[in-house]
């Protein structure tokens, strides 16, 4: 006859915290590998929106960011932008370059696509439509969710780059053309993927769609 | 395990990257922001961790802590306080980088402009005797570099005496004196090295002790031709200008 053999309490509090531990394992994993677990989703019908004309929908790996566009401050530069955007010329554009908690730039519609990413290129790329001349304002005040366009050392050389601060940066006050802010998303961008020694990012994240609320 | 851990601090301490949104703007690493809410609407940055940058990495400045800045950033603001911002944007100049024991390629210097960043790098220790000096001769290299038409350096060496002539770089001579020393046609030792320098010389000095410094070139005919070039050509930039 066989006898039954009972755990005794120890073995039962050790294979209690086995369990617990896989759990806990496979929790962390799960938190780990979806960065966006906790990104709010943002709902378009919940949001009141003033000028709809100048709202652009981009959606990115977390969901969907809204920028409103400022026509006021830089007629040009929100044209070449929306002209950029109706093309399709930012879908699939990378965020190739991060600074950590700081800024996310994107935009090089050349040489920065997912699709044939060239990263010996780039940040060189160009639109083809040509630089426009930078549209500086002493009142656009660059806080978290600015969106301007990137322009080379020098002024007047804004193509088709862009760039969005995660932080306030006011020292980019008259430096940089604005285009608009991030009204809601800014969750989102916080999780783009940032480079681990360098500015440039390896494998970056990129723009899926970029859409104006209204053609 | 005990070296280990040192390559571990190396590594974070020299793998640093040139990831900030200052560099962006002016290609110096490590900046943080110190005033930027100035009436002519100059941006103060200030280096406490140092940077190293240029082509061939030959400029190299330390950083600075709080006391060093609190010993001389008032006098670096009020000098610069005569510039307007009318006149700062016509030179190029925005920023100015405060950090100490400045040197390109391995020459201590006062202050190294760079028009194209619009940025003015000063080092916080250098020479009190000469501080307020050498802000505006760095101003002056600036006004210089936005505006060689006006400042033309063969003109200029026409006003010395016809058996004088300059060396081929500031650094090329051992014409390094600072102080106030009147030689024909010149107010310092330094002002004799080059064209460049004896135009700056000339208008730092008028720039911190204009009274003094005016009756001294008023003796010196030659210098009196040299004041007034470099008036026609600050007038040119801004028909207001005044020492």
């Amino acid at each position: 006859m066989i006898k039954e053999i009972k755990p005794s309490l120890s073995e039962k509090i050790l294979f209690i915290f086995l369990i617990l531990l896989i759990i806990l394992t496979l929790g962390s994993f799960y938190i780990l590998n979806n960065k966006c677990l906790f990104v709010k989703k943002i709902d378009l019908n919940k949001i009141d929106f003033k000028d709809k004309q100048n709202i652009a929908i981009m959606e990115v790996e977390c969901g969907n960011v809204l920028i409103e566009l400022d026509p006021k401050i830089a007629p040009k530069a929100v044209n070449r932008f929306k002209k950029l955007i109706n093309r399709g010329s930012y879908n699939g554009s990378t965020f190739y370059r991060v600074i950590e908690n700081t800024l996310i730039q994107a935009g090089d519609i050349e040489y920065g696509n997912i699709s044939n990413l060239n990263y010996s290129k780039v940040g060189t790329g160009k639109s083809g439509l040509g630089t426009i001349k930078s549209e500086l304002s002493g009142n656009f005040l660059f806080n978290a969710g600015s969106v301007a366009f990137a322009r080379k050392d020098q002024f007047n050389t804004e193509d088709s780059e862009f760039f969005i601060t995660l932080i306030d940066i006011p020292i980019y006050q008259g430096e940089y053309t604005p285009i608009g802010r991030v009204i809601a998303g800014m969750d989102s961008l916080k999780k783009i993927k940032v480079g681990n020694k360098s500015t440039y990012v390896l494998k970056p994240d990129y723009i899926k769609n970029l859409k104006l609320l209204v053609n | 395990m005990r070296y280990i851990i040192l390559i571990f601090l190396l590594f974070f301490n020299f793998s640093y990257v040139n990831a900030d949104a200052i560099y962006n703007l002016i290609k110096i690493p490590n900046l943080e922001v110190h005033k930027v809410d100035n009436l002519n609407g100059i941006k103060y940055l200030v280096s406490k961790r140092g940077f190293v940058i240029g082509d061939t990495n030959n400029i190299k400045c330390n950083g600075i802590n709080n006391s060093d800045l609190d010993l001389e950033f008032n006098t670096i603001q009020n000098n610069l306080r005569d510039y307007n911002s009318n006149f700062l944007r016509k030179i190029n100049l925005k920023f100015v980088v405060l950090c100490k024991n400045l040197e390109i390629s391995g020459i201590n210097t006062g202050g190294i402009p760079d028009n194209k960043f619009r940025t003015l790098i000063l080092d916080l220790k250098f020479n009190r005797k000469y501080f307020e000096r050498m802000i505006h001769h760095e101003i002056f290299h600036m006004i210089d570099n936005s505006f060689p038409e006006l400042f033309k350096k063969n003109k200029w060496s026409e006003l010395n005496n016809k058996d004088f002539s300059y060396a081929s770089c500031s650094t090329c001579t051992d014409l390094l004196g600072l102080d106030l020393e009147i030689t024909k046609g010149f107010l310092t030792e330094y002002s004799m090295s080059t064209a460049e320098e004896d135009m700056a010389e000339i208008y730092s000095l008028l720039k911190t002790n204009f009274k003094e410094i005016d009756l001294l070139i008023r003796k010196d005919n030659i210098l009196t031709k040299k004041k007034k070039f470099l008036i026609n050509g600050l007038k040119e930039i801004d028909e207001k200008f005044i020492f």
